[in-house]
């Protein structure tokens, strides 16, 4: 059925595609190379594209006098545990939302997405509070709980309900008469069906927990429990001066590993997201 | 807080329909009731999550919207409506809102077209189209911070963009200093990071249209632009209004960017609502003036979202 | 840098202002068990805390009391911010450095106790030792608040090579023909930039934002942004004025500075001279080029001198004030003094000595550190603070805005800019 694209058309068509890839790739590319380069050269005009001296020194000073291992352990633990959590919360919410009738389920779902609106600035005032009456400040905990069951999770919470809708019934309810009750229903049948919806939720929230910045840095004040994206920021030398090298260096390595299986995966990744049902 | 455990929700249903099993009584557990059981049981860990992290702390902004509260001096004390007087006086606010809206306007507008664009592009049948749609999305993955922080660099007046606009001999201007590029600045480095999300989204959307419908057209005469405009805009009208929501709203939650790059300056031209919120609050000690900012802003994202969801019924070519 | 600052600032004031509004204040905890004390620094430099633990283990030695004495440096960009969550979130440390720009909240404000008596007590201290101009900032009713550690003076760091090359006097030649002053300094800059396209000038750290390092310039003019008792804005008085019609013709029409928005380092090599402390001379450790460090130039209201501080208090919310007071005596010493010197020039007329200073500064010349630290430490005007820092640092900067444009009517936006926080100034 496909037409064949002529060949003129296709040239200029690969060649709108490199330039507009430019500002895409560009930004990572340079934080990546200059992270080799010395201090004096990352500032170079015009920016070089290859460190000509590469050196290695910066990837040294990371873990210089910085719990960096820890740091990025403990960024691994979070994000791994909110991720699990916000599957089983909202794939739960977003099935129920979708699939079972009950009183008040219109008026309950908008009660919900009104989590997606606030923006995490209104609200982080009052919850440091309650963390802070519950002595949990300076732990954990706030950044496991509240994306969990808080605000960040209600985008899941839609994104499954949207794939839920979008899934034919009848398994369902042949299921229901075989008598396996809703969660049997829910757990046996909806959920297999509902990997990639699952996939996506899992991708997002794992990499909105890796990318938390600001709650960290207001609940967090011992280094040896800070999170990497605020430890990213901790990288100046006494007077202040950023040492540019190191902190590129140490974001370097926090986003290449993420990068690396985005690119690996990214089929079921772009896919998964893509089928999510919303549309 | 306990996730409600998978037993614990499937147990009292099953106890239910054995009581249901009973005659001569009509059952209590009917099926309406057995599915108003399941469904609260279901959902009761986001919906507590939401009244304990969401609902309450959004009553407690209310509150301190109705106080003075000078965090440094310790004071905390009761003054009604001034902070909201304040509010219609503040000689700052105009400006704000016009930067908000800008913001707003310009990244749903750019993030959208771009959006459309290059998924249009990635669909045509060409080989090595998989690369680029991994490319497109890569920053979506890339932290902010580092995102930003190198968009910082690059748009310096002696920085990459610059030195890139040179070569072709074009004089760029000072992009993070001028009024009006500051805020395209901002709008730029957002729209990059984050139009993979759109793109895909909306490429899922094209691979849906049925490919008849443009074979039909062909053959009817109908050029490009107007199988583009009559045939795959309304198709995938739902998901440009979807997109659109998902955009909007995030753009008035936009903070960080707005700090790192241009700290709301130069003068208030990038100064948006949170980012003069969070000054107010957090910068300059006045919490309650900060809450009743953060009302408006809660009232601004209410309004929009219902007006869109009025938009959805009327416009959109829709589902069921 | 300022791009990542605004964040670490922006993160920081956001947590120190939720610890703040969560937590009250906490009794003083004297007691007689030993006590750990913690002192908060901005420094992560592994000599200047190898030097502070040297000291620490001495004094512990003598010292049961304390068992632990603990350095905690904290983000030097957000370091206030820090500083004051930990205050208020019931984890205040015992002893806490201070930025100048802070001294007038912090002093008045309780948050520190009295030193004075403890210090005077101290045997062998020599408190009339200390300068007077040095100790101003840190009092408040006659009592001493926080000890200035570190007066560091701002001075002109030269890369000679790049003058010459563009073909202009070095610093030491102009001063011998009294020519060090700020029409040559803007000459020459705009010489260097037009001809070997590096720049000529950079006001460290300045970068059209952080104004108050714009003092170093105007300071020339005698120039103040408001009056002596912080009631009046004078940003758009005669003197300054006058600045900064000079500065915004260095920058637009000569050229002589980056323009905003533009980066040049001085020490990899970009720029001819730049003003910045002279604690910044151990980033020349390791330069290619002949440089020099000379004192600012003379302005047209003659020669003058700006200081940076930083002092070191008790905070009172630490609990263990009687034994951080007691170590804080013997940090200071006459002793200890003359270690701390090696890094922060000493408040100390004694030890403020060109031959002193050369033993632990090796990076600079004996005529260096008489001219600029010596004479600056003595003479020199503190960079501006004022309370309420933040609000007002915030709306100057958006006044100051549209100064830096090349058609700037710069009468009108100062007159804008006093209109604009007079009201903040008055209250």
């Amino acid at each position: 059925m496909n037409r064949k694209i002529p060949l003129r058309t296709r040239v200029a068509l690969y060649g709108l595609l490199c330039v507009l890839a430019i500002p895409f790739v560009f930004p990572t590319w340079w934080m990546v190379t200059s992270s080799f380069k010395p201090i004096a050269d990352i500032f170079s005009y015009p920016p070089k594209l290859f460190p000509t001296n590469p050196t290695f020194s910066a990837y040294k000073d990371v873990f210089d006098g910085r719990p960096f291992v820890q740091q990025y352990v403990n960024s691994l633990y979070i994000a791994a545990l909110v991720t699990a959590g916000t599957m089983i919360v909202s794939s739960l919410a977003g099935y129920a939302f979708a699939r079972i009738k009950f009183r008040g389920q219109n008026a309950l779902f908008l009660v919900v997405l009104v989590g997606l609106l606030i923006p995490s600035e209104v609200t982080i005032v009052p919850l440091f509070q309650m963390f802070n009456d519950l002595g949990l400040v300076d732990t954990h905990w706030p950044l496991i709980l509240v994306p969990i069951f808080g605000a960040p999770s209600v985008m899941a919470t839609f994104i499954m309900r949207q794939f839920f809708i979008s899934l034919p019934n009848e398994l369902e309810e042949a299921a229901r008469i075989d008598g396996i009750g809703y969660f049997g229903t829910f757990w046996r049948i909806a959920l297999p069906l509902a990997k990639p919806a699952l996939g996506a939720v899992a991708i997002f929230t794992f990499l909105q927990s890796w990318n938390l910045y600001l709650e960290p840095v207001v609940y967090l004040s011992s280094p040896e429990m800070f999170t990497l994206p605020q430890a990213l920021t901790q990288y100046v030398d006494s007077y202040g001066g950023a040492m540019w090298n190191v902190q590129l260096a140490a974001a370097s390595l926090t986003a290449v590993p993420v990068l690396v299986v985005f690119v690996i995966a990214q089929k079921q990744f772009i896919e998964g997201l893509a089928h999510t049902g919303l549309k | 807080m306990p996730v409600s455990p998978p037993t614990a929700v499937a147990d009292p249903l099953k106890s239910g329909s054995a009581t249901a099993g009973q005659p001569p009584r009509p059952p209590f557990w009917t099926r309406r009731r057995r599915d108003q059981l399941a469904g609260f049981a279901f959902i009761t860990p986001q919906l507590l999550g939401s009244a304990v992290f969401v609902l309450l702390p959004i009553a407690l902004v209310f509150r301190y919207s109705l106080h003075e509260w000078n965090v440094l001096a310790g004071d905390f004390s009761y003054t009604g409506g001034d902070n909201y007087t304040q509010l219609l006086d503040d000689a700052n606010l105009p400006e704000v809102l016009k930067s908000t809206a800008l913001f707003s306007v310009g990244l749903v507008v750019l993030n959208l077209s771009l959006a459309l664009l290059l998924a249009v592009l990635l669909n045509q049948k060409l080989r090595g189209m998989t690369v680029f749609r991994t490319l497109f999305f890569s920053p979506v993955v890339v932290s902010l911070v580092a995102w930003t922080i190198v968009w910082g660099f690059l748009l310096q007046n002696n920085g990459g963009i610059n030195g890139l606009l040179h070569t072709v001999g074009i004089d760029g201007p000072n992009w993070l200093r001028g009024e009006g590029t500051a805020m395209f600045s901002v709008i730029v480095v957002q729209v990059f990071k984050n139009v993979g999300l759109n793109m895909v989204l909306f490429l899922a959307a094209l691979q849906g249209v049925p490919k008849e419908l443009y074979e039909a057209a062909r053959v009817d005469g109908a050029g490009a632009w107007v199988r583009f405009r009559s045939i795959t805009l309304p198709l995938i009208s739902p998901t440009i209004l979807l997109t659109s929501v998902i955009t909007i709203v995030g753009s008035l939650q936009v903070f960080a960017q707005i700090a790192v790059l241009t700290q709301g300056g130069p003068k208030l031209s990038t100064t948006v609502l949170v980012y003069y919120l969070y000054q107010q609050a957090f910068q300059f000690h006045h919490f309650g003036y900060g809450a009743t900012l953060s009302i408006l802003l809660l009232l601004i994202v209410l309004a929009l979202t219902v007006l869109q969801w009025q938009m959805r019924k009327r416009w959109v070519f829709y589902e069921s | 840098m300022m791009i990542r600052r605004g964040l670490a600032t922006v993160a920081a004031a956001m947590s120190a202002t939720l610890v703040l509004a969560a937590c009250g204040g906490e009794d003083s905890k004297d007691d007689k068990s030993p006590v750990s004390l913690r002192m908060t620094v901005w420094t992560a430099n592994k000599p200047h805390l190898q030097l502070f633990n040297d000291i620490a283990a001495e004094y512990m030695k003598t010292h049961p009391e304390v068992k632990e004495i603990k350095f905690d440096p904290l983000p030097f960009e957000s370091y206030s911010t820090a500083l004051t969550t930990q205050m208020t979130g019931g984890n205040a440390p015992d002893l806490a450095w201070v930025f100048e720009k802070d001294a007038a909240d912090f002093v008045s404000s309780g948050a520190l106790v009295p030193l004075d008596d403890t210090l005077k007590q101290t045997s062998g201290y020599q408190y009339e030792d200390l300068i007077p101009s040095t100790t101003k900032l840190w009092k408040s009713d006659d009592k001493l608040y926080a000890y200035p550690f570190s007066t560091s003076p701002f001075g002109v760091f030269v890369n000679r090579d790049l003058l010459k090359q563009a073909g202009q006097q070095t610093p030491d030649e102009l001063a011998k023909a009294g020519k060090w002053d700020w029409t040559t300094v803007l000459a020459e800059g705009a010489e260097v930039h037009r001809s070997t396209g590096k720049a000529g000038l950079v006001i460290r750290d300045f970068e059209y934002k952080e104004w108050s390092n714009a003092a170093t310039f105007w300071g020339g003019w005698k120039a103040e942004p408001w009056s002596a008792d912080g009631k009046t804005c004078t940003f758009n008085s005669t003197p300054m004025v006058d600045a900064m019609t000079t500065l915004h013709k260095g920058i637009f029409e000569d050229k002589a500075m980056p323009g905003p928005g533009e980066t040049a380092d001085f020490f990899t090599g970009d720029a001819a001279m730049t003003i910045t402390q002279i604690s910044r001379a151990s980033l020349l450790e390791n330069a290619k080029f002949d440089w020099d460090l000379v004192p600012l130039p003379a302005g047209p209201a003659g020669d003058y001198s700006v200081i940076g501080q930083a002092g070191v208090g008790v905070v009172k919310r630490g609990g263990h004030t009687k034994q951080a007071k007691d170590f804080l005596a013997y940090f200071t010493n006459p002793e200890n003094s003359a270690k701390l010197a090696a890094y922060f020039p000493p408040p100390r007329e004694s030890q403020l000595t060109a031959e002193n200073l050369a033993k632990t500064n090796p990076l600079l010349k004996n005529e260096q550190l008489e001219s600029v630290v010596v004479n600056g430490v003595k003479k020199g005007v503190v960079k501006p603070g004022h309370a309420g820092q933040a609000e007002l640092a915030q709306r100057v900067r958006a006044g100051l805005d549209p100064l830096w444009t090349p058609n700037a009517n710069v009468k009108g936006v100062l007159d804008d800019l006093c209109k604009n926080i007079s009201p903040l100034l008055e209250k």
